[in-house]
Parts: C-alpha cells; sequence; structure tokens
C-alpha cells in the first residue's frame, strides 16, 4: 500500500495546523512519562506515532484525551488550550480515539454502538456502512457478539461516527489475523486518503504504516526522536532498526 | 525504492492468505469445519491472479532483468526464483481443476484438492521467505538509485496490490475476509 495524493471530502485540501504541542510534559500520578515533546499536525494530516513498547506513546495519546496527567508545555488543537478540556470535552471539540481496548458497549446492538453517539457530519450510518460492509451485516448483533476484528471494525466506526476532526487509532491491529490486519491497513488507508480528517496511528509494524502517513514521530523513553515525513523515515533502514528493531518489518 | 515496498506489501497480503487457507484446511481436517466451495473458490481464485496476473510478471520483466544485469551472482537464485513461478501457475491451475473436480463430485475429490493446497500453501511460503531473506537483501545492497527509479516506475504503475487494475482483486480479499471463520478472519 502506498501513499497517494490526499483528497479531501470537502473537495479542497486544507493546511491549516490542527494539533499543535510543544514542550509537553506528562505522565500518570507523580510518574513523568513524556518529556519536551513537540510536533504539529496539519488539518486533514496523518502521522504515524512509532516506538518500542513502552517508550510513550499510549501515554502521548492519553494526554490528549485527557486521560492522562498534563504537567506542562503547549497542548493546541484547533487554536484552543486543550489543557483546560474535560476529557468529554476534547470528544466534542473533534477529537475521536479508539484505545486499545476498544472499549465498545456489549449489551448494545452493533448498528446502536455506531448512533449512540452520533454527532452531525459527513460521517453517518450510511458512509460508516460502506467503509464497513460487515457492520452492515452484523447490525443487529450485540456487541459481545463480535469476533476480535469486528469489534476492532466497529470500535473505528463508533469514533467515527462522532466526526472527529482528528482521529487516534492507538494499535487497531494488535491481536488479529494477519488476514484480518490487511484488511484494516486498506480502510486506515482510504481513511487517511480521503476521510478529510486528522489521523494519529500508532503502530508496532513502522514499515506498513509509513507508507499511509505523511508524517513520523518516533519516541523513544519518552522524548522525541525523530520528528519528520514518514518518507524519509522509511527509505533510512539503520535508523528505523535502530530505533524499532524487528517491531520496524 | 518503492517497488520493495509494494513486493512487501503484495507479500503480506499473499500469506496472510495462504495462512488462513492453511487454517481452513487444518480445521476441516480435524473436522471442525466442512468445506465450503464459494470460500476455497475465492481462495483460490485470489492465488491464482494475484501472484500469477500481478505480482511475478512484475518482478520477472523488471526486477529480475535488471537484477540480473547488475548482480551477476544473483543469476542462480534469479533461475530459481523464475522456475518457482512457472511451476505456481501449473500448481494454481491444477488446483483450480482439483476444486472444481470437488465441487462436481463431493466428498471423496477432497483429498486431492487438499493435498494440492497443502502443497502449494508451504511452496509459496518457501518462495516468499526466499525473496524476503534473499533476493532483496541483494537488490537493496547492487542496485543504483537508476535502477530503482525505473523498477519503481514500472512498480508504481499498478503500485495497490490490494485492488488490481480495476479493484477486483481489493474486493475479492475483502469476501475472503468475510467469509474466513474467526479467529483468521471475520466470519462466522
Amino acid at each position: 500500500m502506498t501513499r497517494r495524493s490526499r483528497k479531501s471530502i470537502w473537495g479542497k485540501r486544507s493546511v491549516t495546523e490542527l494539533l499543535k504541542v510543544d514542550k509537553l510534559w506528562a505522565g500518570y500520578g507523580d510518574a513523568v512519562v513524556l518529556e519536551d515533546i513537540s510536533f504539529t499536525l496539519e488539518e486533514g494530516g496523518s502521522l504515524a506515532l512509532l516506538g518500542r513498547n513502552g517508550m510513550g506513546k499510549t501515554t502521548l495519546l492519553s494526554t490528549l484525551m485527557g486521560a492522562a496527567r498534563y504537567r506542562s508545555g503547549t497542548l493546541e488543537f484547533a487554536g484552543k488550550n486543550l489543557a483546560v478540556v474535560s476529557p468529554h470535552g476534547r470528544a466534542h471539540l473533534g477529537l475521536g480515539w479508539v484505545p486499545q481496548e476498544r472499549d465498545i458497549f456489549p449489551s448494545l446492538t452493533v448498528e446502536e454502538n455506531l448512533t449512540v453517539v452520533a454527532c452531525p457530519g459527513p460521517w453517518n450510518l450510511e458512509r460508516i456502512y460502506d467503509m464497513f460492509p460487515r457492520l452492515k451485516e452484523r447490525r443487529a448483533n450485540m456487541g459481545n457478539q463480535l469476533s476480535g476484528g469486528e469489534q476492532q471494525m466497529l470500535a473505528m466506526g463508533r469514533a467515527l461516527m462522532l466526526n472527529p476532526r482528528l482521529l487516534l487509532l492507538d494499535e487497531p491491529m494488535e491481536g488479529l489475523a494477519p488476514l484480518i490486519v490487511q484488511e484494516l491497513f486498506a480502510i486506515i488507508q482510504r481513511l487517511t486518503e480521503e476521510g478529510g480528517m486528522g489521523v494519529i496511528l500508532v503502530e508496532q509494524h513502522a514499515r506498513q504504516i509509513l507508507p499511509l502517513t505523511r508524517r513520523a514521530l518516533v519516541l523513544e523513553r519518552g522524548r522525541a526522536v525523530y520528528n519528520g515525513d514518514s518518507e524519509t523515515l522509511l527509505r533510512d533502514r539503520a535508523l528505523l532498526d535502530s530505533w524499532l528493531g524487528v517491531a520496524s518489518h | 525504492m518503492k517497488a520493495i515496498d509494494i513486493i512487501h506489501s503484495e507479500h503480506r497480503a499473499l500469506a496472510a492468505v495462504l495462512q488462513a487457507l492453511r487454517f481452513l484446511l487444518d480445521e476441516i481436517g480435524a473436522g471442525r469445519l466442512t468445506p465450503d466451495p464459494e470460500l476455497l473458490g475465492y481462495m483460490i481464485e485470489y492465488i491464482t491472479q494475484v501472484p500469477d496476473k500481478l505480482h511475478h510478471p512484475k518482478e520477472d520483466e523488471v526486477l529480475f532483468r535488471i537484477l540480473r544485469e547488475r548482480v551477476p551472482e544473483a543469476a542462480g537464485l534469479i533461475d530459481k526464483l523464475q522456475a518457482d513461478h512457472v511451476e505456481g501457475a501449473r500448481h494454481t491451475g491444477q488446483l483450480e481443476t482439483a476444486l472444481a473436480r470437488y465441487r462436481s463430485e463431493g466428498g471423496p475429490a477432497f483429498a486431492a484438492f487438499e493435498t494440492l493446497a497443502r502443497g502449494y500453501v508451504d511452496a509459496m511460503t518457501r518462495h516468499i521467505r526466499l525473496e524476503e531473506a534473499e533476493l532483496l537483501p541483494l537488490a537493496r545492497k547492487g542496485l543504483s538509485a537508476t535502477d530503482w527509479a525505473e523498477i519503481d516506475a514500472a512498480f508504481e504503475a499498478n503500485r495497490d496490490p490490494w485492488s488490481g487494475p480495476t479493484g477486483e482483486y481489493r474486493a475479492l480479499y475483502s469476501r475472503i475476509v468475510n467469509l474466513v471463520p474467526a479467529p483468521y478472519g471475520l466470519g462466522g
């Protein structure tokens, strides 16, 4: 899968800065996990967030969503100071999060899971079912009757129903069989190319996601060791291997 | 070296289908599943069409040709891989015939299909590993930026392993994913 020129669903490309993180320090309780992190993401842009296990990737997403402890630095989303916005308020501002745990509602049907969180915008049931035909087939099934792959699709569909301006995907392929992983990569490729929203994607397999994203941020022990374009990182095997090891393959 | 990304990506997709086919054969052999001719047909179509019509021609006509010219010591390996391509096409033809026979004759004909399918999965898995472990490192080391520009251009002419020329392989792959039972696929 390789990147194509991106087209916004609204028909034109935007270069507006959507997310600005500058000198961010954050963690959990008294523990500092992220140190001095800086990066930006433009409206409709895509970012691969990479690093070995335990390097702070999930903490960074959690900090953006207000689920980790912000300590200092700039955290701006669409020009607003995120640090003073509640987690609930961040979702309303346009941050959509697909956590590793998926967090779907087990006692609601697929369709109820999707509609219960719906916000107005280009993503509606019809478009979700076009992106995930399997969810349409399973729309009357309860959340707890779905396989792992179906649950992941539902979690992604539910986040899209919020019509986010920025979608955060935390290791969406974790624990899934290769056949499903390749299918989800193809769907994520569609999202980054035609979704019209920003996407931050955390994944272990760097070589598979770098061709799908424009920018990349590599974390090592809570610090950013690479902040640049994905293409350059993809072409530097030595750099990739030194930061990511076998996970880069 | 976008061509290498495309080769990796096509290998991953093909390996995923092969792994799922092996899973199906194991489950059928253990009596936990009954053969689904529709699903098996889609899988055989995929492993026939994508390697033989999309993946191998690009390697044979562009990558192998240039690598053979630039890195003479790769000749033996390329000979082996090209022989695999020929054998693979013959093998998939046999698989199509065996599946058609199973469809018309039923149960007893499945054993012949299964033997052929397992042989194909093993051979293609070895082939992919050989390309990943030996061919691609040789190509990375031995080819120049000019060589890669030519190879990339040829590969990018049809760069999406999921879609195929008119999107047919993308749809075929999704049908397979939806029918293969969990946990390997999304099927019931």
